[in-house]
């Protein structure tokens, strides 16, 4: 009986684990494709500031300068994004999939730069578990979810915090419009651009964190190409939880799960390459179920022009 | 009536609220605005008046910043301004409602309304704020609408509402509506008049931006007539006619009514038997619709848009699948049979929307031309290939039958005119000597050259025994080329009339009633 | 007769040529600067950038080993700038070009081994099959979108990674050989695409079946009624559905054209280059077929001469690492500041003015991930 709750509460801790990446980046997309712009190259902005944070870290010997410099890498990628769709109106598609190339190509680049070689970068300080004491004793849940890295609570504040921006805001009103008209929000004296600028960056500092936690809360070292698609999931995890913060945070716990249960699985029943298909499986059946069905933002995509 | 202080409404010695002079506006190699000058008075109503393209909407967006004019000045109340976007024109007191309405479906009332200047509490919206505001403007003019509800649940004439409140409740002076009456019945169009004039007796200034000749009279205090980005003339309402402004606006002495013989009525060719048919949205646009065209006849259908003349269109040309009924061509069923078999079968269709449906804009001209018959001989063989060859020069052809500018095959679709794009469409449409002909808005946005060219083409048609089926917005349209006038209204048929049916009689059609009364 | 051919060929010509120069702008704009910096990038590792692009010409085209390898790069990109060029032009964005190489690598693998003693005359069949197997993968996306709604972006990269993995369970498990290398067991040589020679290294007649695979795939477009169909779908859905066209089924088709292409590739490599699957495989000859695509306009012709410059690109980049100290990466880097660039309209407007935007027709989707 114990061992079973053992195993639960390990694979409850496991999922939100896996889970914060995705959510931090799918709340991350979320202020981009509220603001009309696709950002597919969220998987890119995690990557480059997982990196990015390391670098901080493995230079300062502090996980908090990582994060800054985490941020700031993801912020300056989106900022690249932002200029290529809004202001030159380059595909916006196209543009996210150069932004996860670059990424991919300037890690690998930088890595022989900055470590002298590619592969696993040198251990760094990172974002240990911290106990909440009180909660952390709550059965079963405590242990799963207050003996978590600062990241975590980070996240868990971030979802409400999110909701609140979005759907109470002035900014966030002003955001949704864009989103859906930017015609609308143009003549209602809003300027779009500026908007759209800031959807997009926040988008960057908030895969940023996704991204920071993959190399200094999971691990504590970068290695080439870490995020493995988790971007394009948590992109899944948006359009699956119809672009509402609540809903992209409970499907990325889903697609959070599912990986936790690749990691727990017995592999002597189930080949290992079956066991780590499940979670993209998983993305494919649920963006079948239940993608057709979502409505993105009206405008998203189009890049705005005034003559 | 409101007490006015002369004929023309408004006395001569009112203040001037805005000057615009020697305004000159280019794209590329087109001159858009020619150095125009108009002047507006306090509580005036002043009609702009011009064909499609002639420059009006480009004034007035330069007007409220949404482009910045190369030359030419702006002043608001004797003050020369600079306004270089629309948040700037809203703080001089400028207020716009765009011909498409730039209102966001999935926001509510309230919330389109405040957008931008939203009233705030501890950092968030003020939701509460912002809804007794919407509902105390909403009194104050007498616009009933309420702020809680979805704007996509809205009617069209609603929002058109919403968008003047979004105007007044930033304070505006000036408001400019764009082509406001496209979308409205005529008892609407009234409702909305009678609104226009509460405002300027309450100080506003409006300009009315307008194609139609006839509905500047008993609203307009003056009118200004632009053609070819220029303006032509600013006279007084109650000074001139139609037949004056006809041919002030397009520079020439305009037929303004077509004139069409008697033509003989023959064999019923087209018919629709309870057809149901689903919108985009998938709820149901078309409710049992019934109707019958005979060869030789134009059967016109009026409505307000979006009563479901789209989706009935699309389902007799058979690219919308209806959910129940049928469809009869020359009494065989083809409610299975697909757009292109029916088209082989002799049905042609003008979509209302060339620039998506009716032609592919990246596509050649050519290529466009067989868009419908790419899979017959002599465009391809029983193998899969095409041959380019042929469909240039069967291009060729029709372009030039059609008066197509320029008559170049390889032309891309999309660098035509609106006019021009409409007459290819219609090239290739006639062309095939169709018996039935689906018409949607064949002239909706092109000049008045096109506009005469293609009623010219439609009552020839009719003339050599086809069977047409009209749908149109513009009631004057409908009026002088049909021969029955059918009445859409929340996808039912509200009513069929002759053509010489009154303003109010359709009107009360577009409206719904009188439904209640044949049921 | 013949005076009329020769009259609408000369204008044909021509008309060609103008279209070709106006398709280049985009290109060459987005190749200059993304060489410029990544010139400011080398010179920021301390390196000089002259010399290290000298290298990088000198790896690509400075011999006939050059020559060779770049060729060699060149003939797998062919295929994948295909699978991106086809789906683009009914308007989709296959990323799964990965996927679907991998699909094809493993069933050329497993069949070229069970096949070999048919000597040369298996390697037709095997292409074939590898066509076959890529056509039903890339069917997958194009059914979940055509029938579900679900993006392709998306349901192509979790494609890829399901393909990836599915391949690295075969190599790995029952197709397993004895060998120190893991994979799949050697393909016997008579079965394997043949060397060209001509002191090329170890450029094999794959090469050519790429120049034939876009040769058909140029046919299909703008020759056939298939092709007819997928253009219109891709460039107006609306249109094309007015015509009486299936927005479905073209677009499995032309996904699943895409996956063939990108399969037989997958191929290629296996019986031309490896004769075998090993693990890990080549990566990301799917993604950089995204950037041949779109430099080339997803036009065959310009997937070709795509596929040259990153194929350049690509082994320039080794010589310029082992001359210089410039990591190998540049070169994905400079691939990806090129992907950046080549869509940005507004950009190339400020450079060549309002031109710009009808050169930029028919290039980009401008859609989003949702439906």
């Amino acid at each position: 009986m114990e061992e079973l709750f053992g195993n639960f509460g390990q694979l409850l801790s496991s999922t939100i684990r896996n889970a914060t990446p995705l959510i931090f980046a799918a709340l991350g997309g979320m202020f981009s494709e509220r603001s009309g712009v696709v950002n597919i190259g969220l998987e890119g902005l995690m990557l480059i500031s997982a990196f990015a944070g390391v670098v901080g870290a493995f230079l300062s010997g502090s996980a908090l300068v990582g994060l800054g410099t985490a941020m700031a890498a993801g912020l300056a990628f989106a900022l690249i994004h932002a200029v290529m769709t809004i202001t030159f109106e380059a595909d916006q598609i196209i543009s996210g999939t150069a932004i996860n190339l670059l990424a991919l190509g300037g890690t690998g680049f930088l890595m022989v730069e900055v470590f002298g070689s590619g592969g696993t970068s040198p251990n760094v300080q990172g974002f240990s578990a911290v106990r909440i004491p009180l909660l952390a004793d709550i059965p079963l849940l405590g242990p799963a979810l207050f003996n978590q890295s600062l990241l975590v609570y980070l996240m868990y504040a971030l979802v409400p915090t999110t909701y609140f921006v979005l759907f109470k805001t002035p900014f966030g009103l002003r955001l949704r419009g864009t989103g859906e008209s930017p015609e609308a929000v143009d003549t209602a004296g809003v300027n779009v651009f500026r908007m759209r600028y800031y959807g997009v960056a926040l988008s960057g500092i908030l895969a940023a964190l996704g991204g920071a936690y993959l190399s200094m809360g999971i691990l504590s070292a970068f290695t080439e190409n870490m995020t493995n698609g988790r971007g394009f999931i948590a992109l899944a995890a948006l359009i699956f939880g119809r672009w509402h913060p609540v809903g992209a945070a409970g499907a990325a716990l889903l697609f959070g799960f599912a990986q936790a249960f690749t990691f727990q699985a017995p592999q002597d029943v189930v080949p290992l390459e079956f066991l780590q298909m499940l979670p993209y499986v998983l993305t494919l059946i649920v963006l079948a179920g239940f993608g057709g069905r979502a409505i993105a933002p009206a405008a998203v995509g189009k890049p705005y022009r005034k003559e | 009536m409101t007490e006015r202080q002369s004929a023309s409404g408004v006395a001569d010695a009112a203040p001037v609220v805005l000057e615009m002079k020697g305004v000159t506006k280019t794209f590329g190699p087109v001159v858009a605005n020619d150095d125009i000058s108009l002047t507006l008075k306090r509580g005036e109503i002043l009609g702009l008046l011009g064909e499609n393209g002639a420059g009006k909407s480009t004034l007035m967006k330069i007007l409220y910043g949404l482009y910045s004019p190369d030359k030419g000045s702006i002043s608001i109340e004797g003050e020369e301004v600079k306004i270089k976007d629309p948040k700037d024109a809203v703080s001089r007191g400028v207020g716009m409602v765009h011909q498409h309405f730039t209102l966001i479906p999935r926001l509510t009332v309230a919330e389109n309304i405040v957008l931008g200047a939203e009233p705030t509490k501890g950092g968030r919206v003020d939701m509460a704020r912002a809804t007794r505001d919407t509902e105390e403007l909403c009194e104050r003019y007498g616009l009933r609408v309420d702020p809680r509800s979805r704007v996509s649940d809205l009617s069209v004439g609603v929002q058109q509402r919403v968008e003047i409140l979004k105007a007044l409740y930033r304070s505006a002076r000036i408001l400019v509506l764009d082509e406001p009456t496209a979308v409205l019945t005529p008892q609407e169009t009234e409702d909305l008049f009678s609104v226009l004039k509460e405002l300027v007796g309450d100080g506003l200034s409006i300009i009315l931006i307008t194609h139609k000749l006839g509905e500047l009279r008993g609203v307009s205090d003056n009118i200004t007539i632009i053609r070819d980005g220029k303006v032509v003339d600013t006279v007084k309402t109650s000074d001139t006619d139609e037949g004056e402004l006809a041919k002030l606006m397009v520079g020439r002495e305009v037929l303004l009514r077509v004139s069409k013989e008697k033509s003989e009525v023959g064999e019923v060719r087209l018919s629709a038997a309870d057809l149901v048919v689903k919108g985009n949205s998938g709820s149901v646009a078309v409710h049992g619709v019934s109707l019958e065209v005979k060869a030789g006849e134009i059967l016109g259908i009026a409505g307000v848009d979006g009563n479901g003349q789209t989706e009935l269109a699309e389902a007799l040309a058979g690219t919308r699948v209806a959910e129940s009924g049928a469809v009869l061509l020359d009494g065989e069923d083809i409610t299975k049979v697909g757009a292109n078999g029916r088209q082989r079968l002799g049905l042609a269709y003008v979509p209302e929307d060339r620039g998506t449906k009716g032609l592919v804009q990246d596509f050649s001209l050519s290529e466009n031309n067989a868009i419908k018959t790419y899979e017959k001989a002599p465009f391809s063989s029983r193998f899969g290939w095409i041959f380019p060859k042929a469909m240039r020069r069967s291009a060729a052809e029709n372009l030039r039958a059609y008066d197509v500018r320029p008559p170049d095959p390889d032309a891309r679709a999309g660098s035509l005119s609106g006019g021009n794009q409409q007459k290819a469409v219609l090239a290739r449409e006639l062309s095939g000597d169709p018996g039935v002909i689906v018409a949607s808005q064949p002239t909706r946005g092109v000049d008045v050259g096109a506009i005469e060219f293609i009623h010219g083409q439609l009552l020839k048609q009719r003339e050599e025994g086809k069977a047409i089926l009209l749908i149109s917005l513009e009631l004057e349209e409908v009026r002088s080329l049909s021969d029955r006038i059918i009445v859409l209204y929340n996808g039912r048929i509200s009513g069929e009339v002759g053509p010489d049916a009154t303003d109010e009689e359709l009107g009360l059609l577009m409206a719904g009633r009188g439904m209640d009364e044949s049921a | 007769m013949s005076e009329e051919r020769r009259d609408s060929g000369d204008s044909f010509l021509r008309k060609s040529l103008r279209d070709a120069g106006g398709a280049l702008v985009f290109p060459l704009i987005a190749i200059f600067i993304a060489f410029v910096i990544g010139a400011l990038l080398v010179l920021a590792s301390g390196n000089n950038p002259v010399a290290a692009y000298v290298s990088l010409i000198q790896g690509a085209v400075g011999s006939p080993t050059a020559i060779g390898r770049t060729l060699l790069n060149a003939t797998p990109l062919v295929f994948t700038g295909l699978a991106v060029a086809v789906a683009f032009r009914a308007g989709l964005f296959n990323i799964g070009g990965e996927g679907q190489v991998f699909i094809g690598a493993i069933t050329a693998a497993w069949l070229a081994v069970s096949v070999g003693f048919l000597g040369i005359a298996a390697i037709p069949i095997v292409l074939l099959a590898c066509v076959v197997t890529g056509f039903i993968w890339g069917a997958i996306p194009g059914f979940l979108k055509a029938r579900f709604g679900a993006h392709e972006v998306i349901t192509t990269i979790m494609l890829n990674f399901i393909a990836i993995n599915l391949a690295t369970y075969f190599a790995l498990g029952p197709l397993r050989s004895e060998g120190i290398v893991p994979g799949t067991e050697t393909i016997e040589a008579a079965a394997r695409i043949p060397a060209i020679g001509l002191g090329l290294g170890r450029v094999n007649y794959g090469l050519a079946v790429a120049v034939l695979a876009a040769v058909v795939i140029y046919f299909l477009l703008w020759r056939t009624k298939l092709g007819f169909r997928i253009r219109a779908v891709g460039l107006s859905p609306g249109a094309a559905n007015y015509a009486g066209m299936r927005i479905g089924t073209n677009t499995v088709l032309a996904i699943a054209i895409g996956g063939a292409m990108a399969g037989l590739g997958g191929g290629v490599e296996v019986l031309g280059v490896y004769g075998k699957m090993s693990i890990p495989f080549v990566s990301n000859l799917g993604f950089n077929g995204i950037g041949v695509a779109l430099l080339g306009r997803n036009h065959p012709v310009g997937v070709v001469l795509g596929a040259l410059l990153f194929g350049g690109l690509a082994s320039g980049a080794q010589e310029m690492q082992f001359a210089t100290d410039v990591p190998l990466d540049l070169s994905d880097v400079l691939l990806a500041v090129i992907l950046l660039l080549v869509t940005a309209t507004k950009l190339v407007e400020l450079i060549i003015g309002k031109r710009a935007r009808a050169l930029a027709s028919g290039t980009r989707l401008d859609e989003g991930l949702g439906n």
